[in-house]
């Protein structure tokens, strides 16, 4: 029997709220807000408090899907990266950089958030970048 | 009913706005009464603070 | 008293009677709900108290809960105040523990705790550790009662107001265990608007917890909101006490006056 709450962070947006995500035997089964946390100090927003549900949804998506001939298809992340770099060349060609924009998000690190936007505008050259947490 | 309508009450909201009866589908005339006297009580009250426009108006 | 608590989970872990105790854990600088099983360290153990009495409490008895739909058959320690202990008899009451499988770990609130709680009773039948405080009377209520008409009504008005709809006051409760809860149900509560339809929301979740709520305070302290919920169960549980005689979790197997058909029971 395995049961334990793993201290960490909330992934929804940037204020950072503190929880515990409850598993027994390798599952997850709840979130609790983390009382001792000077951010959120035991409370939660509805997003927070389903932390736990979207991790094991069987609706995720785990691989890089390309739509071929109008339908989505699982593709490797070679395929996926390689077709992503070609399109954005063409049309950044065909057009200028600011026909490019740059959406990031707050399920991912400060620091891949970061690269992003370097990304954006010291390879792309355009400043259209913009966040999910704008919920 | 008992704790509900106290709870309005505590909550400031006239208890006497929440009403349950029970009458017999044999007993038209006690349904005509029970209804009109319900109506009659609440057109007294008036129309309720928490009606749509008056909660807008505050948030 | 913790070096009592210790030794006695140590004393039924090591004597096999429980599969684990659930309770609380000090680590990284914060306090956690945990399971204790033979071999753990118990040098961690928390009874919940950080910079003031009781302040970094958490719903043990939903951990229990949750443990025990997927462990049915495994005795568990718990460790519970006398509102954890109101929770257990009332989770035996509506059937969701089995009493044969449940050991409580019992310890009394300290007098400033019972205080700021208003608790009526702030200290377990089956008590292991600590001093029994004074129950307090709830002033609070009368407090609120004391206004007038037209005052509460603003008053609860901004509060409802207030409320972000996050259902932490729910999924924060240790007596609230439906699969299906009243508060999804789209012909009660509609869904995705805010502000919530008031008075409803807020006194369905009261009206649910007229035979369940124990006075823990949880749902307080996790409402984002500062709405203040348990002021608005405390007076439901007044009305429940003095129109039927009944408390939540007072008396072990006592049943609900709301699970009763017919004329009401006799005080």
């Amino acid at each position: 029997m395995d049961y334990r709450n793993t201290l960490t962070t909330c992934t929804y947006c940037g204020c950072g709220c503190n929880l515990f995500l409850e598993s027994i035997d390798g599952k997850l089964t709840g979130t609790t807000p983390c009382k001792t946390s000077p951010v959120n100090e035991g409370k939660l927003c509805i997003k927070g408090w389903n932390a736990h549900a979207f991790v094991q949804s069987e609706r995720r998506l785990k691989k890089p899907l390309l739509r071929k001939n109008g339908e989505l298809v699982e593709v490797s992340w070679d395929e996926a990266l390689d077709y992503a770099a070609s399109r954005l060349k063409d049309i950044r060609k065909k057009n200028n950089p600011d026909a490019v924009g740059f959406f990031a998000s707050a399920k991912v690190t400060n620091e891949e958030n970061y690269l992003m936007q370097k990304f954006a505008r010291a390879g792309m050259g355009t400043n259209s970048v913009d966040h999910c947490a704008r919920l | 009913m008992i704790v509900l309508s106290q709870m309005l009450d505590f909550c400031g909201i006239e208890k006497e706005r929440l009403r349950a009866r029970w009458v017999s589908s044999a007993e038209a005339p006690e349904f005509v009464e029970e209804i009109n006297d319900f109506v009659d009580i609440l057109k007294k009250l008036g129309p309720s603070p928490l009606g749509k426009e008056q909660v807008e108006a505050v948030a | 008293m913790i070096d009592q608590v210790k030794q006695k989970i140590n004393d039924l872990l090591s004597n096999g009677s429980v599969k684990g105790v659930v309770a609380l854990v000090h680590t990284n600088g914060n306090v956690a709900p945990c399971l204790y099983q033979k071999g753990d360290d118990l040098d961690k153990l928390c009874l919940g108290d950080t910079d003031s009495a009781g302040d970094a409490r958490y719903p043990l008895n939903k951990v229990l809960v949750t443990l025990s739909r997927q462990y049915p058959d495994e005795v568990f320690g718990v460790l519970v105040r006398g509102c954890d202990e109101r929770g257990l008899y009332g989770l035996y009451r509506l059937n969701q523990l089995d009493p044969e499988r449940v050991v409580p770990i019992g310890i009394a609130c300290p007098q400033s705790l019972a205080l700021q709680c208003e608790c009526k009773k702030p200290w377990p039948d089956d008590m292991m550790a600590g001093e029994t405080s004074e129950g307090i009377d709830q002033k609070g209520v009368a407090n609120a009662e004391s206004n007038s008409h037209s005052e509460r009504f603003s008053y609860w008005k901004g509060q409802f107001l207030k409320c972000v709809k996050c259902y932490g006051c729910r999924d924060i409760c240790p007596m609230c265990f439906c699969r299906e809860c009243s508060l999804e149900c789209e012909d009660l509560v509609s869904k995705g608007d805010l502000p919530v339809e008031i008075p409803v929301f807020h006194l369905v979740r009261a009206m649910h917890m007229a035979d369940r709520c124990i006075d823990c305070g949880l749902c307080d302290e996790a409402c984002p909101a500062d709405i203040p919920l348990r002021l608005l169960y405390k007076k439901t549980a007044q009305i429940m006490n003095t129109e039927f005689g009944f408390t939540s979790g007072i008396k072990k197997y006592e049943k609900s006056p709301l699970s009763l058909m017919g004329p009401a029971p006799e005080k």
